[in-house]
Parts: C-alpha cells; sequence; structure tokens
C-alpha cells in the first residue's frame, strides 16, 4: 500500500459480523478513509480511546453492549464525536430513537456502500470547517428558528408555535444536515420510516406546512430551499443550543471530544 | 368450566346444617299450604326461567366459541408477522455483506447481475420492513377528504407508464352529500389508495377500464378499485392478502406479494376492512371501507 496522505480520516467500523467488517472494512479504505475495526460495543469503546476516530459508524444489534448503549455512554461523558448507526430492526421507534439519542445519521441493512461514504462524508465536511457534528445537541438554532430535540417544541423568534409530529421530525432531520441536499426518499426514510417514492408528495405537504408556521417563503426562503427534482436542502447556518424555552442561541462546540485531525 | 365443584357448595352447606340439626334433635316442621289454582302460573314461570337459563349459557358458550376462533385468527397472523420479522432480520446482515462484497470486486457483467440481483433482495426486505412500520407507526390522525385523496392519487398515477393507454374514471358522490370527511392518517391512506390504482394498472391490458369510485354508507366510507383486467381465480381469492403470496397468473408482472397486505395493514390500523371480488378474465374490484 502507498503511503496514504496525511489527511486521511480515521473511521472506526463497530459491527460484529464479520462479514460486514471484512467488506466494508477494504470499500471505506479505498473510498479514502483511515478504517479501524471493532467486534462489539466494548472494544469499540476501547478503540475510540486509542485511535480518537473523526467518526465512528456502529452497527446496532451487537452482543454485550449494543450500538445504543454505546452511544448513550458517549453522549453521556459529553463526547460530540460523529456517530452513524447501522440500524436493523428498522422499525420507527428504533430510527427515532437512534436519532434522539443523539446520532448524526443512520442507516437501515442493507444499505448502498456508497450512500454510507456520502454520509460520512458529509458530515467530516462540517466538522472539517469548523462547525461541530449536530446529532449530540439537545437544541439547535438557526435564525429566529430555535428547537428542543428532546421535548420536540419549537421556537419562532421566542415564541412558541406548534407542527404535527411528522413536521418535526422533518424539521429535525433537515436541521441537523444543514446545506445538504436532501433527496424526499431519504426524507421519507428518515422521517416516514419507508422509501416508496410515490409518497414524496407527503413530504411536499409536510414542507408546506413548516414553511407556513416558520414563515418562509418558498421564492425566496430562509430555511427551506425547494431543489427541483430532487429534495430540499436546509439553507440557513445552523448552531447548538441547549434545549429549553429560554435556551440562549448559543454557538460553538463545547465539549467537542473528537479527534479530528489527529 | 374447570370449577363446575364450586356449585356443589350450597348443596353441602345444606346437607351439613341438616346433620346439625338431626344431632341437636330439630324437630321444628314449617307447613306450606298451596292454592291450586296458582299452581299453573307457577309451572310456567319454572320452565320460563330454565329455558332463559338454557338460553343464556348456549350464548355465551358460542361468545366463547367466537372469541376463541378469533383469537385464533388473530394468533396466527401474529405469528406470521413474527416469521416475516425474522425472516427479515436474517437475511439484513447476509444482503449487506453480499452488497458490501460485491462493491469490492472489479466492475464485470458478472458482478453487475449479481448487484442487480442483491438489489432485488434489498427492495424486498425494504418492503417487509414496511410492513412491520405500518404495524407499528405512531398514526397521525387527523380529517381525511378522500375525494381530494382520491384525484391525488389519479394524478400520482398519471406518471406510471401504463397510465397512457387505460382509460381511468374518478367518481365520488354529490347527491344527497359529498363524502364526509374520515378520520385518519393521510399519508398512509394516500399510499393504500395509490397501491390499489397501481395494481389495477398493473394487471390490466391497454384499453382496459379502471374505476375509482367514493361512497358513503350506513356508519361508513367506502372507497372501491375496479378494473377490467384479467382477474384472479376463485382458489387464489384468499391468498392475495397474505404477505408474499403471488397468483399463478402474475408470474409475468413484477412485484413482491406485498402491495395487498400492505394496503389491508393501513385499513385495519384504521379500524377498516378490506374485501375483494374477482372473477378470471373479467376483472377486479377491491373495496376499502373505512369507518365515519
Amino acid at each position: 500500500m502507498s503511503i496514504p496522505p496525511p489527511t486521511r480520516p480515521r473511521v472506526l467500523l463497530v459491527d460484529d459480523e464479520s462479514g460486514i467488517r471484512d467488506a466494508l472494512a477494504p470499500f471505506l479504505s479505498r473510498s479514502g478513509f483511515e478504517v479501524y475495526t471493532a467486534e462489539d460495543g466494548g472494544e469499540g469503546l476501547a478503540a475510540i480511546e486509542r485511535h480518537s476516530p473523526a467518526l465512528v459508524v456502529l452497527d446496532v444489534m451487537m452482543p454485550v453492549l449494543d450500538g445504543r448503549e454505546v452511544l448513550r455512554r458517549l453522549r453521556r461523558e459529553g463526547s460530540q464525536l460523529p456517530v452513524i448507526l447501522l440500524t436493523q430492526v428498522g422499525e420507527s421507534f428504533e430510527r427515532a430513537a437512534a436519532l434522539e439519542e443523539g446520532a448524526d445519521d443512520y442507516l437501515n441493512k442493507p444499505f448502498d456502500p456508497q450512500e454510507l461514504v456520502a454520509r460520512i462524508r458529509a458530515i467530516l465536511r462540517r466538522v472539517n470547517a469548523g462547525q461541530p457534528a449536530l446529532g449530540g445537541s439537545a437544541g439547535l438554532t438557526a435564525g429566529a428558528v430555535r428547537i428542543d430535540r428532546v421535548a420536540r417544541r419549537v421556537w419562532l423568534d421566542d415564541r412558541e408555535v406548534t407542527l404535527t409530529p411528522r413536521a418535526f421530525s422533518l424539521l429535525d432531520y433537515l436541521m441537523t444536515h444543514p446545506d445538504e441536499v436532501l433527496t424526499r426518499e431519504r426524507l421519507l426514510a428518515a422521517v416516514w420510516g419507508f422509501d416508496q417514492p410515490v409518497a414524496s408528495r407527503a413530504v411536499d405537504h409536510r414542507v408546506a406546512e413548516l414553511r407556513k408556521v416558520l414563515a418562509d417563503d418558498s421564492g425566496t426562503p430562509i430555511y427551506v430551499d425547494t431543489v427541483q427534482g430532487v429534495g430540499y436542502r436546509f439553507l440557513h447556518p445552523v448552531s447548538r443550543s441547549s434545549g429549553g424555552p429560554s435556551g440562549a442561541g448559543g454557538a460553538g462546540g463545547a465539549g467537542g471530544a473528537s479527534g479530528t485531525r489527529a | 368450566m374447570k370449577r363446575w365443584w364450586l356449585a356443589l357448595i350450597p348443596l353441602a352447606l345444606g346437607l351439613i346444617g341438616t346433620v346439625v340439626g338431626v344431632a341437636a334433635g330439630d324437630r321444628r316442621r314449617i307447613v306450606v299450604t298451596w292454592q291450586f289454582e296458582w299452581i299453573w302460573v307457577q309451572l310456567g314461570l319454572l320452565v320460563t326461567v330454565v329455558l332463559l337459563l338454557v338460553i343464556a349459557v348456549r350464548a355465551a358458550l358460542r361468545r366463547r366459541e367466537l372469541r376463541s376462533r378469533e383469537n385464533a385468527v388473530a394468533g396466527e397472523r401474529a405469528e406470521r408477522r413474527r416469521f416475516v420479522d425474522r425472516l427479515d432480520h436474517e437475511l439484513k446482515n447476509p444482503v449487506t455483506a453480499i452488497r458490501l462484497g460485491l462493491s469490492n470486486l472489479p466492475e464485470t457483467e458478472v458482478a453487475a447481475g449479481l448487484d442487480a440481483q442483491a438489489q432485488r433482495l434489498t427492495r424486498l426486505l425494504a418492503d417487509l420492513r414496511k410492513l412491520g412500520e405500518i404495524e407499528n407507526a405512531q398514526l397521525e390522525i387527523a380529517p381525511v377528504d378522500l375525494e381530494a385523496l382520491g384525484r391525488e392519487v389519479v394524478d400520482a398515477v398519471g406518471e406510471l407508464p401504463q397510465s397512457t393507454d387505460r382509460s381511468l374514471a374518478v367518481s365520488f358522490p354529490r347527491a344527497p352529500r359529498p363524502l364526509p370527511p374520515v378520520r385518519g392518517d393521510v399519508d398512509l391512506l394516500f399510499l393504500a389508495v395509490y397501491n390499489l390504482v397501481a395494481n389495477a394498472l398493473k394487471f390490466s391490458q391497454p384499453g382496459d377500464r379502471i374505476e375509482l369510485r367514493g361512497a358513503e354508507d350506513e356508519g361508513g366510507v367506502t372507497i372501491e378499485v375496479a378494473d377490467t383486467g384479467r382477474g384472479i381465480p376463485a382458489e387464489e381469492q384468499g391468498l392475495v392478502w397474505e404477505e408474499l403470496a403471488r397468483g399463478s397468473h402474475t408470474r409475468d408482472v413484477a412485484g413482491s406479494g406485498l402491495g395487498l397486505p400492505f394496503v389491508r395493514t393501513i385499513v385495519e390500523r384504521h379500524g377498516g376492512s378490506v374485501a375483494l371480488r374477482s372473477r378470471l378474465g373479467e376483472g377486479t374490484s377491491v373495496r376499502l371501507r373505512l369507518p365515519l
């Protein structure tokens, strides 16, 4: 193997299935990452200490210490290390729980490996630009919009507004992936749990609801931009904030424990 | 009926009372006089009470049998669901590994062919998962205008290639009144109706007719999708609602056999019901009924 360029980001892959580790590690390596693997949650936590990766790809279903428990422990310690969960139960509660417990993204098995690489790059792009990953934050602020991700509440200019549960989930997903073009299918999978393309009208209806509540004009949007024929993109820069009604829209990534450019 | 012996307790108590009375030397008597002309009424009353008791017991037994049969059906369905979930679960990791392994191979025709098959398995798993999702998803209930929804479905199927050479007619009542709104999850109901119309397109020929009709009946609203397509053989009609069931005459049409179970799951989660009528060679009609 040739000498890797110094900028190869470190990715830790934690999965108990050797078939997946053995096939995914070389693929990620060829995609430009320095890959470490671990076969269970405990080993994964140790490997995070040892290698300080820039991002962790974490399987949910593992013996002894499962992926969600690993994620919970990381977040409890205040670590903002970006995490992509590989879920396989695939039911809505699993996905909702994954995002609520601070995963930056998740993919259902079986997934398209190219898609995983695209998601890893999207998260690392943010982190490398000096912005913290948003998945582990209890609250988010973008301009006049502030959301409490735990209590699932939204404020616009300090006035609380109400959204249907799915519109909230949609806003949450858009805000945790700012400036990324999100296809309707991906939004469907994230919010509704299935990606039947014909249901993309459901996404359009909810986006219309969001725009109405946030007083966002689709012609000159501040928050949600339409990407013709593809999907949507959250335009406004997003910063972390504490949850709760009086949370100040503070920026900054305090507690970022990830050794990004180790 | 395991505790029938409890019914003997009063008799036992009576027996004890009598034994105690005899032992204590109780010799008191009660003399009852009976007016003979009332005896007929009293006999009649006695027979009526006995008959009512028999009827009540038989009704209770019938209810019990019905309940146990319903439980059996529900249990069977839950068991099949669990099996499908396990199947889904057990297939995911191997299919993921296969797809990842293929992505490491140099691009050849063979690899591309294998990848296409792996993607087909991925889609099947996604469909299976979708069923599980619908069964567990939290519904977002709001008033739904089924006529607007039906017309939106017709717009959406307009994008399917088969829609150009079939005639698609939509009819919703105006008299005595338009369909009242039902309470439901508009996204899921849209998917249910869309699946039915897409199915009708799939199993029909150019020139066939498809009708989407709405109607109101006592306490409910029905949406019916009828076609003049190929129809389903009588012996296979009971199977169409089952997961992965594919008719013997549909081998030429791509599909997973999960469309109708998906529709049924959505409708049942709304407290509604589904029914299918079909004649081979003449066409099929599927009717969804949603409570008002």
